[in-house]
């Protein structure tokens, strides 16, 4: 298979299998995770479409070493959330934090 | 060929583990194997010939935000959260969500004129990717020293003793 169709095609599972998580998973944490799997999914194709259709340029490794830090800068906050959160209601599954009746 | 093998190899390195992360009742292993998809994905970029952003991924991710994630696992969970239910009543649309997801951008990318891959293998990205941070990107580098500055202040806010309720 042409590299330059696979790659994107795993970049597409990848989200796709982030996508479930972040819709699916009960546990607050899993969905932090599967966000970072989306992250990494966007980070693959840009990587992948920068080598197999614009193999002169590296805005593609630029634009995705920026999506690295911003996926670290979420971890840590989203992190220190889960923390404060699980020392104020006890739990981290995602269907008790119902505070905001709606 | 080789080149064929080996993103064999990292896409079911990458693609069963993640599976396996979105839906393993244990967060801990979900985190766990977290761990080997990122270092798939870090393989990729190998392939690429992306070497810069194989060293960062490898530090900053399967390093850096792994560990913090496994501690915060550690911190947070009680064992009986551990043993609930992987997933909500919920999953079966998600899956549908996901299916759908998946199947459009199969369309989009096959309607996408295909390209054939430079021959040979990639040369070192690394000084062209700093030269191209430090000229085109200059301000979004800056921009990116503060947001990390002030994810690193929040999270300290965040984390502070509480006052006790009023």
């Amino acid at each position: 298979m042409n590299l330059s169709v696979a790659l994107p095609l795993v970049g597409a599972a990848l989200f796709a299998l982030g996508i479930f998580g972040v819709l699916a998973r009960r546990n607050v944490l899993a969905v932090l995770m599967s966000i970072e799997l989306l992250y990494n999914a966007a980070m693959l194709n840009f990587v992948a479409f920068n080598r197999y259709r614009y193999p002169d340029a590296a805005w593609g490794q630029g634009v995705a070493l920026f999506i690295l830090a911003i996926a670290a800068a979420e971890a840590v906050v989203g992190l220190a959330l889960v923390l404060v959160v699980y020392r104020r209601f006890n739990t981290v599954l995602a269907e008790k934090l119902d505070l905001l009746k709606g | 060929m080789t080149e064929n093998i080996v993103c064999g190899f990292l896409a079911v390195m990458t693609l069963v583990p993640a599976a396996l992360a979105v839906t393993v009742r244990n967060i801990f292993h979900a985190a766990l194997w977290m761990v080997v998809c990122l270092s798939g994905v870090a393989g990729f970029f190998a392939l690429a010939g992306a070497d810069f952003l194989f060293v960062a991924q490898l530090l900053v991710y399967a390093g850096g935000i792994l560990i913090l994630l496994l501690f915060v696992v550690l911190l947070s969970g009680s064992p009986k959260d551990w043993a609930a239910r992987a997933v909500n009543e919920r999953w079966l649309p998600s899956v549908v969500v996901a299916a759908a997801f998946v199947t459009l951008l199969a369309v989009v990318l096959k309607a996408l004129p295909s390209t054939v891959p430079p021959a040979g293998s990639p040369e070192p990205s690394t000084a062209a990717l700093g030269r191209l941070i430090l000229r085109d990107f200059l301000v979004p580098f800056e921009a990116v020293s503060f947001l990390l500055l002030a994810a690193l202040i929040g999270a300290v806010h965040f984390s502070r003793k509480e006052d006790p309720a009023p």
